[in-house]
Parts: structure tokens; C-alpha cells; sequence
């Protein structure tokens, strides 16, 4: 007994650890101007305003970043899902030659450490015209994202039984029609958890914002916020505020997938 | 690695246009088809060309262009000129002679040995702590590290930038509350050391998350009895941990510090965003010294060859494993 509280203790504690720079981000972006930066042992907020927020929407350049994100984040997973759902359903549903080459290769090329490309990236990006264009950014993130895509959702294909498709194409589909109206619907979990990670990727992604955009309507969020102090100054609640309004997205996300994720499993049932 | 693969597969892609296949390789799928022929048989080529098209293009092109940059002179002028400048070895002489290089990369090594063992090790206590709480304190601990995954790396980076603001951060402020009056104005980023545990501290607390559900997940799927069995036997908590929960989440921990060391060992943006790799640039590492080589200073040829570098090293560290991988994996397949 005495074991069991001991354990829930360090549970709660360690809860704390992880929640506490949440809890910081969010109170700080809370207090009133002024009372932000202070001496006062202020661990606790007493009052709450929401101008913070209001100033970080409205800094320059907050907006247009913040739209800029959201452009080449969803392009280029939009793109890495269509491209990977295709090529998951051509390793996991035919036998062709050279198919356990290709297997491989998406997996080596999931670890492949895009940081150490980023040179002849950068120079790839210059040589094509798309340096300062969101759109090198797009085909970068399509990248990185994409190895990951196609080996997830090849796993996701794998899980749906075959002999579901033969059925429908007995039953006269063709081979897309079995694919639109069995294989999809029931990746769709598979669909949403895959998407939601490679978005966390490319929504994360700071080395390659920064070396192929330099102009500053063209920034992202990421390099956006690691410029804050030029923004805030020493306005640690616009930042926390901006810092907020950066997570949410991800978060919704998250959260998203969670819900997902049980759905998934009561979707599985079918299959008994 | 990824370009002895890429030319692997570039063979059988090649069969696109002929549809005449080898008929040893077609294996059961056949027997499926509906509508026989050409199209069908081109059928999952077409289907992979986006894929691999865009794979070779987009990876494959870069991993052979960094090793050749890495071969030639590559500076700004260069660059605007168009000039190709051969310059054989030098690029690595000019590198591997640095004294700084190899102060950085055995920087780099040890922050990724240390970063990766806090987290993997801490990840696995979470997930063993987890099976014995109460529900409803496992939940809380579940979303509290949501929390913290799911908050962008720039966002956690800048909070964690103001929780260790050296006059009015709420670290110093409270140790001073508790007693620790040297820590009034303590500046945390003073030394590469203090600012590497700063940044390591954040990427633990962020790695965390994803190794303890993990890791849960793996302990949660050994089957029951085992455990009966050990306490029938008599088995102390210890004993148990050696016997039973360690062969069954060994693969498990094997592969998640593999991928931590892959994550942990090119960290840019966190040491970045921090101090740009200072103060005076005690916290630089590889990541960073390929930046400031090759952007910041425009030696393109000098940082592809430090890039080459990096994936040798990432390499050699994770070589034994990754070969173990493939070959499971192509077992499987």
C-alpha cells in the first residue's frame, strides 16, 4: 500500500514536470502587461487578460507567417499522403519484381538525416529558381514526410484483409471501385494518424525554413518566433502569447488522433 | 547507405515500359487478376513511379551532390560565377586539420550519448512506473506528457527560454524563494556547458513522451501469466524485471534509442535558437558547424565535406543496428 502511494506520488510529480512549461506558457501569456516581467515571486496569476494575445496576433508579420505555415505544411502533406497511399497500395497489394528493393528503400530513406543534405539542398533549390519560394519549402517537407508515409500506410493497407477487395470485385467492382469503397474507408484512422505526424514534422521544421526563405513575408512560424525577441523585445507575455497561438494547431491535432486512434480500433472489430 | 539502395531499385524501375516480366517473380498475385495484360502488369510500377521518382529526386540527387560539392571549391564566387572547381581532398584536409572540428564532434557524440540515455532510461522508468498507478494519476500523467509532445519545438524552446531568463525567470526566482540567493540574476547560459544542459533538459523533457508511450505500449502487450509464473516461483521484483519484462521489450528498447540516436545526434534549431552555438561557440555542434560553414559563411564545399562527416559518424554509431534492422525487415517483407 505504502508502495502504490509512494508510486503514485513520483506519478504526480513527474505529471508536473511535464505540464509545468505549459502551465508557465499559458499564465504568462495571461497576465497583464507589466506584471509579466517582475520580481514578484508570481507563480500563481491573480489576474487574466487576453491582450497579450491580441498583440501577438496583430505584430507584423505574425499573420503572414502563421498563414505561410499552414500553406506549405498542409501542401506537402496533402502531396506525401497521395503519393505514399499509391505507393503503399502497390507494396502491400501486388507482387512485382523488385518490390523487397523498394520496401527497403522506404525505410532507409525514412532515417536518411536531412540536415546533412541541407547543402546541396540549398544549392538544388537555387539551381531550380525556387530559392525564396515557399514552394522549395513545400517540395522539402514533401521529402522528408514522404518515406514516412508510405511505410505507415503500408502498414495500415497490410491490416485490411485482402479478401475484402476480392469480394467487392466479385461482386463487380473494378479494381479502383474495390479500392474507393473498401480499401479507404477503412484506412481512413490509418489516413488521419499518418497525417497527423508528418504534419507535426513539417510544422516543427526550422533548419531548412531558415536557409531557403530570407525574406520576411515569406517566414514561417518556426523562424518567425525564433526572431521574437526583434518582435517582443523583452515581452515575454507577447511571446508566450505567440507561443500559445503556435501550439494550438499542433495540439488540436494531437488531440485528434487520439480520438482517431479508438475509432481505429472499433473500426478493426468489423474485421472479426 | 541510402544511395546503394537507390541504385538497387533503379534497375527494376526501369522495367516500367517493357511489360515482359520474368515469370518467376510474379508469385500469387496473378491469380487475382480480373483483367489480364499490359496494364495490369505496369500496374504497381505506376503506382510506385510518384513515390520513386520523387524519392530519387528529392533524396537520392542530394546524397550523391553532397559527396561531390564536398570534391570541389564552392564559395560564394564560385557559385555566382558557375565555376566548378575541383579541389580533390582538400575540403576534408582543410576540416579534419581544424583543431575545432574535433573538439566539436566529440561535443556532438557525447551531448547525443548523454541526451539519448536521459531520455531512453527515464522513458523506460515512466513506462514501468506507469503499470503500477492508479488509474486516474496514470491519466494525468498521460495528458501532462501530451502536453509537452505536442508543443512546437520553437514554442517549447522560447518557454523554456523564458522559464531560464537570467533576471526574471521562475527557476531563479525560485531558488532564491528556497534559499538560493547566488542564483538572483544566475545566468544559465554563462558556458557551452551550462547552455548544452539547458538545451539537453529540453530535448529530454520533448523525447520523453514519445519513449514512455512506447515503451508502455510494449509492457502493457507482455502476456499476464509470465508474471504469474515469476511470483509462483517466487521471483523478486528484480528477478522478474531480468527474467521476464526485459527479454520481451529488449527489440523494443533497442529500437527507440536507435531512433533517438538518429533524432538527438543533428538537433539544430533548439541549440540554435538558444545562443547560435555560443558563447563563443562552446555549444556548437555538428549541426550548428555545418550552418555557420556553409551558409553563414558561404564555404559550400567546406560544409558538404563536414556534412559527409556527419552521416560517417551517424553511420559508424548506428551501423551494427541498422544492418540488424534490414535484415529482419527483409525477412519480413
Amino acid at each position: 500500500m505504502l508502495k502504490k502511494s509512494a508510486a503514485n506520488a513520483a506519478g504526480l510529480l513527474l505529471a508536473l514536470f511535464f505540464l509545468f512549461p505549459t502551465y508557465w506558457m499559458i499564465t504568462s501569456a495571461l497576465k497583464p502587461k507589466g506584471s509579466t516581467i517582475t520580481s514578484d515571486y508570481d507563480l500563481i496569476p491573480f489576474s487574466v487578460t487576453f491582450t497579450n494575445f491580441i498583440t501577438a496576433w496583430t505584430k507584423p508579420g505574425f499573420l503572414s507567417a502563421l498563414g505561410n505555415s499552414l500553406m506549405v505544411t498542409l501542401t506537402a502533406v496533402l502531396a506525401a499522403i497521395i503519393v505514399g497511399i499509391t505507393a503503399a497500395v502497390a507494396m502491400s497489394r501486388f507482387a512485382f519484381r523488385g518490390r523487397k528493393s523498394f520496401v527497403l528503400l522506404m525505410l532507409v530513406a525514412q532515417m536518411a538525416p536531412f540536415e546533412a543534405l541541407l547543402i546541396p539542398m540549398f544549392l538544388m533549390m537555387r539551381d531550380l529558381q525556387l530559392y525564396e519560394h515557399l514552394s522549395s519549402l513545400v517540395l522539402v517537407y514533401f521529402a522528408v514526410t514522404l518515406p514516412f508515409c508510405a511505410w505507415t500506410l503500408r502498414g495500415f493497407v497490410n491490416g485490411i484483409p485482402v479478401e475484402l477487395e476480392e469480394a467487392a470485385m466479385v461482386d463487380g467492382c473494378g479494381r479502383w471501385g474495390a479500392f474507393q469503397k473498401v480499401t479507404l474507408p477503412l484506412l481512413g484512422p490509418g489516413l488521419v494518424a499518418t497525417s497527423v505526424f508528418a504534419f507535426i514534422t513539417a510544422w516543427n521544421e526550422f533548419l531548412f525554413a531558415k536557409v531557403l526563405i530570407r525574406s520576411q513575408d515569406l517566414e514561417t512560424l518556426p523562424v518567425w518566433l525564433s526572431g521574437f525577441q526583434t518582435a517582443f523585445g523583452t515581452d515575454w507575455g507577447g511571446a508566450m502569447a505567440a507561443s500559445a497561438l503556435f501550439t494550438v494547431p499542433a495540439l488540436v491535432f494531437f488531440l485528434i488522433v487520439q480520438r482517431k486512434m479508438v475509432a481505429g480500433v472499433t473500426a478493426g472489430a468489423v474485421k472479426g | 547507405m541510402t544511395a546503394v539502395k537507390t541504385t538497387e531499385t533503379a534497375a527494376p524501375a526501369g522495367d516500367i515500359t517493357p511489360p515482359a516480366l520474368p515469370p518467376a517473380v510474379t508469385g500469387g498475385a496473378p491469380k487475382r487478376r480480373h483483367r489480364g495484360g499490359a496494364f495490369d502488369r505496369a500496374l504497381p510500377y505506376l503506382l510506385l513511379a510518384p513515390a520513386l521518382i520523387a524519392i530519387l529526386w528529392l533524396i537520392g540527387f542530394p546524397v550523391v551532390s553532397v559527396f561531390v560539392t564536398s570534391f570541389r571549391q564552392l564559395n560564394l564566387g564560385e557559385l555566382v560565377r558557375g565555376e566548378i572547381v575541383w579541389t580533390g581532398i582538400d575540403n576534408y584536409v582543410t576540416v579534419l586539420q581544424d583543431e575545432r572540428f574535433w573538439t566539436v564532434t566529440l561535443r556532438t557524440v557525447a551531448f547525443t550519448i548523454a541526451v539519448v540515455g536521459a531520455s531512453v532510461g527515464t522513458g523506460l522508468l515512466i513506462a514501468l512506473l506507469m503499470r503500477v498507478l492508479t488509474p486516474w494519476v496514470r491519466i494525468a500523467l498521460q495528458v501532462a506528457m501530451l502536453c509537452a509532445w505536442a508543443m512546437p519545438i520553437l514554442a517549447s524552446t522560447t518557454v523554456y527560454q523564458w522559464m531560464f531568463d537570467q533576471n526574471y525567470g521562475i527557476l531563479n526566482k525560485t531558488l532564491v524563494q528556497l534559499g538560493f540567493d547566488s542564483f538572483a540574476g544566475y545566468s544559465w547560459f554563462s558556458s557551452g556547458t551550462s547552455t548544452l544542459s539547458v538545451v539537453g533538459l529540453l530535448i529530454v523533457w520533448q523525447a520523453i513522451p514519445f519513449l514512455a508511450f512506447s515503451l508502455y505500449a510494449g509492457l502493457v502487450g507482455i502476456p499476464r501469466d509470465l508474471y504469474e509464473a515469476a511470483g509462483i516461483d517466487g521471483a523478486t521484483g528484480w528477478q522478474t524485471f531480468r527474467a521476464v519484462t526485459w527479454p520481451e521489450i529488449r527489440s523494443l528498447l533497442m529500437m527507440v534509442t536507435f531512433l533517438s540516436t538518429l533524432w538527438d545526434f543533428k538537433v539544430f534549431a533548439q541549440i540554435w535558437v538558444f545562443r547560435e552555438g555560443g558563447p563563443s561557440g562552446e555549444s556548437t555542434t555538428l549541426a550548428v558547424l555545418q550552418y555557420l560553414e556553409g551558409i553563414a559563411k558561404s564555404h559550400f564545399g567546406v560544409a558538404a565535406a563536414i556534412s559527409v562527416l556527419m552521416m560517417i559518424i551517424l553511420g559508424l554509431i548506428t551501423f551494427q543496428y541498422l544492418r540488424r534492422l534490414l535484415q529482419t525487415e527483409e525477412g519480413k517483407i
